[in-house]
């Protein structure tokens, strides 16, 4: 394992975590190993470094963990190395420098065959382009990582049909991928991926390739299954409004660099920069954000903490405009019996404004660069 | 430096220009050196043939080790541990499967061919097989035809054996790829009459010969095919393979084989049409069966009998293709195959027809084709030849006739090329080839042509050589003014393409040598039957280039021309040709190509030569002439294909 981690959490902080990647970094190009240790290049900006050295730094000093049970989104543009770091996981690139660690065990250190155990068992990935073979039905494609590992034809069948069944393929298994629309193929590729029980699924990219009606249906599915199976995932995207959908927490990538880490409430609520604020500028905050971030302490004098409309503090600002505007009261955020604060027309506005009104518990919102502006509805992708 | 000329075709005056000034940069260059070399060349050495003290006597030297070679046959461990068994097993393999044809009977050969067509191909080409099979029994060709196939089923397996082989080690490692590749492109461009020799020099006269001739000739498409499959798999899929835990092994096995199928049935493809080629043709180092035939016929000019061998040899080559073909075309299609008759069952069925028609034709005692249905062509053809020579060679009013005709072109066409090429002194041969070669290609390509062309003279094959030089000039003149006139009317006519396609199908799949028996009936036998067989053989080629590649240039590129108001003939000659220039050039290269293998074919209907040097040497057993010809036939066919290699190649198939 490295030792240019500066802080080792300690072993039992650790448990929890499925994924931990410390200072990872990838380069390609000439004598790429050179660069992370050296204090000088990793200084430099992409362009400088491409000149000085020839090298390309696809993955810079990344750091995260991803806990058991969540969804991990790695998003960012093209060419900010999230596809990369997702295949430095398992190893399908191999890291220049840094750890990996699964459930505490170094995966860098890992020989071929216990590799190989990783990739059958323990993390299966699902690709932008799918990467079926086109020579097998559906039913021998999902069968295919039970075929490599040597489960016997019968059993293989058997687990694949109940896969299938899952992913709602069913009655498609005799076909090729070659007849199947762009969707349905996906479906193939997530059915193969979760065929194998991995404990992990790596999503890179799953639904880019496809149409925004499919994609959505896409992206339910996999919240559905998250519900259903409560699996960990990370998931890799260069699309906010999907990364806001599934994530529990998103990892932003710039130029290699993890700029913020957070969930989407910090992520909307709180940018790290200008260029995390510039991306989320557009985002429909009062479907991110919560009450709980916007609502200010009870006056107790105006009877408040008895009247008005109950609300969750995890509901969203727009559920709570929906009440608002219902009851024409300030809506309670209740967390059980007890009374947290409250949310009125104006904490409500401000978080569709992007401004933070007087008086808000909420952890700084975004500075009202962005001005008041009267938004229309707000639907769709935002940022793709 | 050239590359980046011909990887972007000429598309604005800007580029245009560039080229034109490297052209005229590079010529200026070769001027130079030729202005200081010619004087001193010319004082030392002023001929116009080959200078006879720059040539090397190899014949001395191959002779002794030919002599040594026959004499140590049977004593030399090298042959009997090696060449011996090499060649033993050969011909047991051989023998094996001609008896098992023989065993199966004329029936049951016939029903398997339609089966396995039936398999893999559909029932229409079950019908076109079993067609054709009953044909070369009518024709009185069974025995022939069983020979040839047997000669075939071995060379074609050791050759897909050999090439699979060869194309796994290129396709998964690329250090073997990139030392393979220009080893197997050059192959491709020799002709088939090139590897004669070198076996019978090691393994005599014979079948083992003959095969082993085949197998060489007709492993590279396989070797190249699979090689460039394995390299062209889908790099997504084998990521996701990986992604699954998949061993070296089963990323192979399960992913990166299955992946290439289409490629390595259009190598069996090309493989199997390659064999049949060279295996009629190495009727002339013993290979017996259907090309022996052709061969007896043509050396005593009975017509009537070559065709009787010919058309089995056609009929046999269309079916091998069209079956092969479309066995991949249905690997390619995504039809679900619901037919209760799917896999094993089709096949068991298939099986157990041929084995019923088997047995009944051999309780029937009608294992041999019986002789009553035979029927004789050889002779009405013959009549009708000779009515043609009496009435059709000479004396047609206004036409001339077809032997006035191979006269005419012999007198005003060949010769002159010929005695020009002889008459110019030997300097300027290599300084054209080295300009031409440069100009169109790369500085390595001209300096290959130029030291190929050298090697021919120090050979001292050079008077020999510029003969068939001329003959493939002249072939190659004709075949291209045909070829783009033909190829440009085609891009032009939907309905003229539809015509031809079949047309250009069959004939593509014709073997080389096949070419000559209707040249020889029209014609007779010389240099002007050698050329029109070269020409027939090259233009479908050429043609389907010329018509693909101008049906490629881009339709945005046309459509602006049209709406700038351009007319049809300034289309074509601003926009079409221009684009399609990297086509057109492939198609000179490919023709040039094609014309020299059926040129130097032509010794054997009186082309003289090179190709009749081989032939000589091979009748008269002496076989250092034989080789050096051969030496010379690949070093021409080197020189040609560089002479007129753009720098970008393509990996096209030509005939």
């Amino acid at each position: 394992m490295s030792d240019t981690a500066t802080v080792t959490p300690a072993a039992d902080a650790a448990t929890d975590a499925v994924f931990a990647v410390r200072n990872l970094w990838k380069v390609f190009g000439p004598k790429a190993e050179t660069v992370p240790g050296n204090a000088e290049l990793t200084g430099l900006d992409p362009v400088e470094l491409r000149e000085r050295t020839g090298c390309t730094a696809a993955v810079r000093d990344v750091s995260f963990e991803v806990k058991k049970g969540e969804v991990f989104v790695v998003m960012g543009l093209s060419g900010s190395g999230k596809s990369t770091l997702v295949r430095c996981l398992t190893r399908l690139i191999e890291p220049t420098s840094g750890s990996v660690e699964i459930d505490g065990e170094d995966v860098l250190a890992m020989d071929k065959n216990r590799l190989r155990e990783l990739r059958r068992h323990r993390a299966s990935m699902v690709f932008q382009h799918f990467g079926l073979l086109p020579h097998r039905t559906v039913l021998d494609n999902v069968a295919y990582g039970l075929e490599i590992q040597g489960v016997a034809r019968a059993e293989r069948r058997e687990k694949a049909m109940k896969v299938i069944e899952k992913v709602g393929l069913e009655g498609l298994e005799q076909r090729r991928p070659g007849q199947l629309s762009g969707g349905q193929q996906q479906r193939v590729g997530l059915a193969r991926a979760l065929a194998a029980d991995p404990e992990v699924l790596l999503f890179d990219e799953p639904f880019s390739a496809l149409d925004p009606l499919i994609r959505r249906d896409m992206q339910e599915e996999v919240v559905r299954l998250h519900r259903e199976e409560g699996r960990t995932m990370v998931f890799i995207t260069h699309d906010l409004s999907e990364a806001l959908k599934l994530g529990d927490r998103i990892a932003l990538m710039r130029d290699g660099r993890v700029v913020q880490l957070g969930t989407p409430e910090e992520i909307v609520g709180s940018p790290a920069d200008e260029y995390v604020r510039d991306f989320v500028r557009d985002v429909p905050r009062e479907q991110v954000m919560t009450c709980r971030s916007a609502m200010r302490p009870v006056d107790s004098d105006a009877d408040e903490d008895t009247k008005g409309p109950a609300i969750a503090p995890d509901a969203t600002v727009s559920e709570a405009i929906e009440a608002v505007a219902r009851s024409g009261f300030p809506a309670r955020v209740m967390d059980g019996a007890r009374c947290l604060g409250v949310v009125d027309h104006e904490q409500l506005l401000g978080v569709v404004a992007g401004v933070t009104p007087k008086g808000a518990a909420g952890r700084g919102g975004p500075a009202a660069k962005a001005g008041p502006s009267i938004r229309k509805e707000v639907t769709g992708e935002v940022a793709s | 430096m050239a590359t980046a000329t011909a990887s972007t075709p000429v598309r604005d005056t800007g580029i245009g220009a560039l080229l034109r000034r490297r052209a005229v940069v590079k010529l200026l260059l070769l001027a130079v050196v030729a202005a200081v070399a010619v004087p001193i060349l010319n004082a030392k050495w002023a001929s116009g043939a080959w200078p006879e003290a720059l040539t090397v006597d190899v014949s001395e030297p191959l002779t002794k080790a030919s002599d040594w070679i026959i004499d140590n046959r049977d004593s030399h461990w090298l042959f009997t541990y090696f060449f011996g068994h090499i060649s033993n097993a050969i011909v047991l393999s051989v023998r094996g499967v001609y008896l098992v044809l023989l065993a199966a009977g004329w029936a049951g050969v016939t029903v398997a061919a339609g089966a396995i067509a039936w398999r893999v191909a559909g029932l229409k080409l079950a019908a076109l097989a079993t067609a054709a099979f009953a044909a070369c029994g009518l024709l009185g060709m069974w025995v022939p035809t069983m020979q040839t196939l047997a000669l075939m089923v071995v060379a074609v397996l050791a050759s897909v054996v050999l090439g699979m082989l060869l194309g796994l080690a290129a396709g998964l490692n690329d250090r073997i790829f990139r030392m393979m590749r220009p080893v197997l492109d050059t192959m491709q461009v020799l002709p088939a009459f090139a590897y004669l020799l070198p076996v019978v020099l090691v393994f005599g006269i014979g079948v083992p010969a003959a095969v082993l001739a085949t197998v060489v000739y007709s492993a590279p498409p396989m070797a190249r095919l699979t090689a460039l499959g394995l390299r062209g798999a889908d790099g997504g899929v084998m990521e996701a393979v990986a992604s699954l835990g998949a061993t070296a092994r089963q990323r192979l096995l399960s992913a990166r084989l299955p992946l290439a199928r289409k490629e390595l049935l259009l190598g069996l493809n090309q493989t199997i049409m390659m064999a049949l080629s060279m295996a009629v043709i190495a009727s002339v180092i013993g290979a017996g069966g259907l090309g022996d035939r052709v061969y007896q016929a043509l050396s005593t000019v009975d017509v009537g009998q070559a065709l009787a061998a010919g058309i089995p040899i056609v009929l046999l080559a269309v079916v091998l293709d069209r079956v092969t073909g479309a066995a991949g075309e249905r690997l390619g299609a995504h039809a679900e195959d619901n037919s209760p008759l799917r896999g094993w069952r089709g096949w068991s069925i298939a099986a157990a027809v041929t084995l019923a028609c088997a047995l009944a034709a051999r309780f029937a005692d009608r294992l041999e084709w019986p002789t009553s249905w035979v029927v004789q062509i050889a002779e009405p053809v013959n009549t009708a030849k000779d009515w043609m020579v009496d009435h059709l060679y000479t004396g047609v009013p206004v036409v001339g006739g077809t032997a006035d005709w191979a006269a005419h072109f012999t007198t005003y066409v060949l010769d002159p090329i010929r005695d020009g090429l002889q008459g110019l002194p030997w300097w300027s041969v290599l300084l054209i080839v080295a300009a031409l070669a440069w100009v169109i290609g790369t500085w390595q390509t001209a300096l290959t042509a130029v030291l190929a062309m050298a090697a021919i003279g120090v050979l001292d094959v050079w008077n020999a050589s510029l003969d068939t030089l001329s003959q493939v000039l002249a072939g190659v003149a004709v075949t291209v003014v045909l070829g783009f006139a033909i190829g440009i009317a085609a891009s032009r006519s939907k309905r003229l393409e539809a015509l031809l396609r079949p047309v250009l199908d069959v004939f593509q799949t014709m073997p080389q040598f096949v070419y000559l028996i209707p040249v020889v009936a029209l014609f007779g036998v010389g240099r002007a039957p050698a050329v029109a067989a070269a020409v027939v053989y090259a233009l479908p080629a050429v043609i389907r280039i010329t018509t693909q590649g101008l049906r490629q240039v881009s339709p945005a590129a046309m459509e602006s021309a049209q709406s700038l108001g351009a007319t049809s003939w300034q289309q074509l000659r601003q926009v079409q040709l221009p684009l399609a220039r990297p086509a057109l050039m492939l198609a000179l290269n490919q023709g040039v190509v094609l014309v020299l293998a059926v040129v130097v074919i032509g010794g054997l209907v009186g082309g003289g030569g090179l190709g009749y040097d081989v032939l000589a040497g091979l009748a008269r057993g002496d076989l250092a002439t034989g080789l050096v010809g051969g030496i010379a036939i690949v070093c021409l066919g080197l020189m040609l294909d560089r002479v007129t290699q753009p720098t970008e190649r393509r990996a096209k198939k030509g005939a």
